[in-house]
């Protein structure tokens, strides 16, 4: 709980403010005469689930976005963003939810870019010098001549905030900036955004899903909810419950029954895997586990910590660099992707739509993409469309995908139903492995819950699944096993009993480990 | 053999203006595969205007105007249509060599003008190129408006959020760049080989693109490697200074083309790949919407 | 755009059904033939009644018609060398260097044969055309296939390769027709030796075999493309690559694959030209002219939005066009390369075209900026 510092609330005109901010986009309301109030010196969160316009808000707040309504006033004066530059210029800046940094540049120069200063020829060691002395003020330290590609999430985020400031911003706009970052590194960016606020006078803006920070560290909270305003309030006079039905508006059973399995046989055994990333780096150290039939084990981790490399790997789409994957007994490890579909093992990559799916294709030909090997629908080289056609139509079905017809192109699904189109046809292949990378990522809390409540069946059906998620709630409501993930390793391998979310969330952050041993 | 060399330093100009041009397109992010028609219609052009008003500034002046012209028509449909660059790139090109077949026609032959003074022995223009190397290689990583260029190509979004105009650096770039081109096809048809026939620069215009490629986009690796393909060239052009009587002059024509699939296989192999991979501008040759 | 208070800008357009693709290519020939009339405005007579008789050579007249379907066919085989691997997102562009390929590759069978020398084959005729009509195919194809590896295994830009290539192959041709080369005819007059008589391509009706080749070609490559695996694969590999290997399609023995089915159209349409029709029967000196008209089938390909059925009409229009031209070029007195010309308008419409299919232009009045000072108490909710 906090309480509200310095700062003029209720008394003359806020720092920034919006009013009647409507936007449209093909199809979609996004933002509803959304009005936002924000005063000097505080900070203001804004809180809303996956969806709610909070990021489509802050584009427009910053001049990345033009709204189809409304007005920004900046003092009491009416403002007109038509790009960042000008947003930059009144001392608004955004640290954004997807690294906006170049990673092949040095922290340096992305410092650099874009500051109203660097007309004309660079004074590196001036520039260099002034930037040293504003980490030392802040307490950041991280090597000015380190590639972004090099930091870790964490630090990447800092080298944003870092150039904000560098930049001279009086209002820092942080969109969901904790998403990525491991919960010790959240201690402390909470702990520096105070101090910032208190001693350097400079203004936040915080967007987010999680209450728990709301809480820490807000002075004020504006709920969004589908695109518009529904509460505005006191950080010190609201509660969780109270926040919570704003943001949710229903009560939505999030716990999922517990159903009873019979543990199978063993299916999946995975030895030492160790791979190389994109960059040539080892980002896979040595992983073992193994996985019986009917068991969930979920991979906790923050993104960029080996997840993507493992998924690769037992998919067939990245060559391991040392370890062994066994399959069902026999050694798969070099096996061709189709050779792995046809053996029954299923993937649902996390890019969903520039691996997962093809857009100008249709949807019966998106279905394809996973049963073109399948001698069923693929007789003497002719195409079999009524069988494609029939199968597609009955995942349509089943997973409640908002399509017009099954020839619709696949581009005219929106996020969650094309997911639900994936995971669909991945499961209707019946997988005895199935591999779920990121599978509810940026999902409203419907299609969440359907899809979660997918994954469950397919466990009960006797599929052993790989789970590999960000979001701790959704390992912990589902898995069996859980290991966190951190830097290539895993930490331990917990059975649900003592997978609780302090010690997962330490692990992910490489506290401390406990032997991994296989259960 | 002095001879040789200063041939082979002009015909280096003439790739490394083009290959400078390039270089600053998909510095920005922008791919121009047609970069031989750029050159083609320059050379044309400033071949045409050069004779018929008797002024070598006219015809260099038509040249620019000619690349500058075609790279912002390149430019529009890579950044505001947002359109496949490697279809519009080589429409131009083919645009461009079947238009100027048929515009340099009348034109056949030699230029028949007063050849341009050389300085210290060589073609004024051969120091021009060196100049703008250096000024490449300075403004690139030098300035602030290099870090905006190289910015927008590795990843746009972050130049954009920085308050950096993309369209607007594409733009300028791609107007240049295509100058660049221009000017490489005009000193070509009226310093190096003052004389119009169809189909004059044979495959150099992608020879050039390669050496882009090669150069890891550094200007200064450029100059190199272009500086080596003008000795090769010459020599293809004229064996029997180093190796008379082997081999029919044809089978020499072809070696420069033969020795550039042969580098383009050596640096993608996994070796170089990884190391010549991270140089690329990560943005290259992919539209950039801003949502 | 911004103009005063209106707003111009272009948006993608939304739909996009079969049949508009199939649509637009009619507005794209029709601005072909309005920009190649520009060509004929220099002409002695009116420039009206020179396209008149642009086309009438080209289709009334039967010399001319047959010069037409002769050039068609050989612009087929083109377009499908290079819209196979257009398909498949990859660029073919050594048309010419294919083509080259599959002519030295034909005229080697005589040659190896020495039947040059001798008027009688050892061979049966029939089995010595086959072996060139084979030879050929399998040099393109060879040919391409180089491009296909180079770009299957190490990614290496298959523009570059290709266009390399082609000039390889041109120098190539000109060593063994030239200055004493192997295939040099015995006149020396810089062009290859003659094809004895018996080794004529076969006609139908004064149509080279070839024909039939091609009009089934077409046919077959649309079922591909619809109805089968294959062609399922090939699109999707074309569309996005990256759901291709996680489909688990083969991206190595894909691209390598449309590169070798190009290639081999391409050294078949070789082939054609040189040794299957009436009147030319050897390489000639000017063979880098039929090499240049190659790229005519780069176009062709891509106005017909990669269907192999539908740019055959296309091709043969284009035939005629540029056959037409180049008559009307002597009979009228124009300017040399009038078909060359034609070459680069016709890209100019393609383009112009691919505009209209991709988008729309949008007219949109922008309201005026009004500044009024508004009081921004905090309501109270």
């Amino acid at each position: 709980m906090t309480s509200p510092p310095f700062g003029n609330h209720g008394r003359g005109e806020p720092l920034l403010a919006a009013r009647g901010i409507t936007k449209r986009f093909p199809g979609v309301l996004a933002l509803d005469r959304v009005d936002l109030d924000v005063e000097e010196g505080e900070i203001h969160a804004v809180l809303g689930q996956n969806g709610a316009g909070k990021t489509t808000l802050m584009n427009i707040l910053f001049g990345l976005l033009q709204p189809d309504e409304g007005q920004l006033y900046v003092r009491g004066q009416r403002v007109h963003f038509r790009s960042p530059h000008d947003a930059l210029a009144m001392g608004i800046s955004m640290v954004h939810q997807t690294r906006k940094l170049v990673p092949a540049h040095t922290v340096l120069e992305n410092i650099l870019l874009g500051h109203p200063g660097t007309r004309g020829f660079l004074n590196l060691r001036a520039i260099r010098r002034e930037v040293e002395e504003l980490c030392y003020r802040y307490g950041f330290t991280v090597d000015l001549g380190a590639k972004v590609w090099q930091l870790s999430e964490g630090e990447k985020q800092w080298v944003e905030i870092l150039k904000a400031l560098y930049g001279g911003a009086k209002v820092l706009i942080l969109d969901e900036p904790t998403s990525v970052l491991t919960p010790p590194e959240v201690k402390t960016l909470m702990v520096s955004l105070q101090a910032l606020v208190q001693d350097q006078g400079v203004t936040v803006i915080l967007v987010t899903h999680k209450l728990p920070i709301v809480t820490a560290i807000s002075h004020t909270v504006t709920v969004l909810r589908s695109g518009t305003v529904v509460a505005r309030l006191r950080t010190s006079e609201a509660t969780e419950q109270v926040l919570v039905q704003h943001m949710i508006g229903q009560d939505i059973a999030l716990s999922m029954a517990d159903l009873p399995v019979e543990k199978g046989r063993p299916l999946l055994r995975v030895e030492g895997l160790s791979a190389y990333n994109d960059k040539g780096v080892l980002s896979l150290r040595g992983v073992s586990f193994s996985l019986r039939e009917g068991e969930i084990l979920g991979i906790a981790g923050v993104t960029g910590n080996g997840q993507e490399e493992l998924a690769q790997v037992l998919a067939g789409l990245r060559p391991p660099a040392s370890g062994k994957v066994l399959f069902d007994g026999r050694d798969v490890t070099w096996l061709p992707p189709l050779d792995r579909w046809r053996r029954g093992i299923g993937y649902v990559p996390a890019e969903r739509y520039e691996v997962a799916s093809v857009l100008a294709l249709t949807l019966v030909e998106n279905t394809a993409l996973n049963f073109h090997f399948d001698p069923l629908f693929s007789r003497r080289g002719l195409f079999n469309h009524p069988g494609l056609e029939q199968v597609t139509r009955h995942i349509l079905l089943s997973y409640k995908v908002k399509a017009p017809h099954p020839y619709a192109q696949a581009r005219h699904l929106s996020g969650g139903n094309l997911q639900k189109l994936i995971l669909g046809r991945v499961l209707s292949r019946k997988p005895r492995l199935l591999i779920a990378h990121l599978p509810t990522q940026g999902l409203d809390v419907e299609a969440t819950a359907f899809l979660r409540g997918k994954l469950l069946e397919a466990k009960a059906k006797g599929a052993a699944v790989l789970l590999i998620s960000e979001d701790l709630d959704e390992i912990l409501s589902l898995s069996d096993w859980v290991a966190p993930i951190y830097e290539g390793r895993f930490a331990a391998i917990l059975p649900r009993e003592e997978a609780d979310a302090e010690t997962v969330g330490a692990m992910m952050a490489g506290l401390y480990r406990k032997e991994a041993g296989v259960p | 053999m002095w001879e040789l060399l200063v041939r082979s330093l002009e015909a280096s100009t003439i790739f490394l203006l083009a290959a400078l041009g390039e270089l600053l397109d998909q510095r920005s992010g922008i791919l121009n595969v047609g970069l031989e028609g750029l050159m083609l219609f320059g050379g044309t052009l400033a071949f045409i205007a050069a004779q018929t008003t008797g002024s070598y500034a006219l015809g260099f002046l038509a040249g620019l105007a000619i690349g500058g012209l075609l790279g912002l028509a390149h430019g529009f449909f890579s950044i505001t249509l947002r359109g496949d660059q490697v279809v519009s790139g080589m429409g131009l090109w083919i645009l461009s060599f079947g238009l100027t077949t048929y515009i340099g026609n009348p034109y056949t032959g030699p230029l028949g003008m007063p050849r341009i003074p050389s300085l210290l022995g060589l073609s004024p223009f051969v120091y021009l190129a060196f100049v703008l190397v250096a000024a490449a290689w300075l403004v690139l990583f030098r300035t602030g408006l290099g870090l905006a260029i190289r910015s927008v190509g590795e990843n746009p979004a972050a130049a954009e959020a920085s308050g950096i105009n993309v369209a607007l650096t594409r733009y300028l770039c791609v107007t240049l760049g295509g100058m660049l081109a221009g000017l490489s096809g005009a000193t070509y048809t009226l310093s190096y080989n003052p004389v119009w026939n169809y189909n004059f620069l044979m495959g150099w215009g992608f020879v050039s693109l390669a050496l882009v490629f090669f150069s890891m986009w550094n200007p200064w690796i450029l100059f190199a490697g272009a500086l080596i393909f003008g000795v090769m060239w010459q020599l293809s052009l004229s064996p029997e200074l180093l190796l008379p009587g082997i081999l029919s002059r044809y089978v020499w024509r072809a070696v420069p083309f033969a020795t550039t699939i042969v580098i383009l296989g050596l640096i993608s192999t996994p070796w170089f790949r990884t190391r010549w991979g991270l140089t690329k501008p990560e943005a290259l040759g992919q539209p950039y919407a801003k949502e | 755009m911004r103009i005063g208070r209106y707003e111009l800008t272009f948006q993608p357009r939304p739909e996009r059904p079969g049949v508009h693709s199939a649509l637009t290519a009619i507005p794209a020939i029709l601005l072909a033939l309005a920009l190649s009339s520009l060509l004929f405005l220099p002409a002695d007579t009116g420039f009206l009644s020179a396209y008149r008789a642009v086309f009438s050579y080209a289709f009334a007249n039967p010399h001319g018609l047959q010069a037409t379907l002769y050039r068609a066919i050989f612009l087929w085989l083109c377009t499908f060398a290079f819209l196979i691997p257009l398909r498949a997102g990859l660029w073919n562009i050594g048309l010419p260097g294919q083509v080259y390929a599959g002519a030295l590759a034909a005229f080697a069978v005589p040659y190896a044969l020495r039947v040059n020398e001798f008027p009688a084959p050892p061979l049966p005729a029939g089995l010595v055309i086959l072996l060139m009509v084979l030879s050929a195919t399998i040099a393109g194809a060879a040919l391409a296939g180089l491009a296909g590896v180079l770009r299957a295994k190490l990614h290496v830009n298959e523009i570059l390769v290709t266009m390399m290539l082609n000039s390889i192959l041109f120098w190539l041709v000109a060593y063994m027709i030239k200055e004493g080369g192997p295939f040099m005819s015995l006149t020396g007059e810089g062009e290859s030796f003659n094809l004895p008589p018996p080794l004529y391509a076969p006609l139908l009706r004064d149509v080279p075999f070839t024909a039939l080749l091609a009009l089934a070609a077409a046919g077959l490559l649309d079922f591909l493309f619809a109805k089968t695996t294959l062609g399922y694969r090939i699109r999707v590999f074309g569309l996005n690559p990256a759901a291709a290997r996680y489909a688990g399609i083969n991206p190595v023995a894909l691209s390598l694959l449309v590169f070798l089915l190009g290639g081999a159209f391409a050294g078949l349409a070789g082939y054609h030209y040189f040794a299957a029709v009436p009147g030319v029967y050897k390489i000639p000196g000017n063979y880098g002219y039929y090499g240049d008209l190659a790229f005519y089938g780069i176009i062709c390909a891509l106005i017909a939005r990669g269907s192999a059925v539908g740019s055959v009409p296309i091709a043969l229009l284009f035939a005629g066009l540029s056959l037409g031209a180049r008559f009307a070029q002597g009979q009228f007195h124009l300017p040399f390369g009038v078909d060359y010309a034609l070459l680069g308008l016709l890209m100019m419409a393609f383009v112009a075209s691919h505009f209209l299919y991709q988008f729309r232009v949008v007219w949109r009045t922008v309201a005026a900026e009004a500044v009024p000072h508004v009081p921004t108490g905090i309501p109270e909710r």
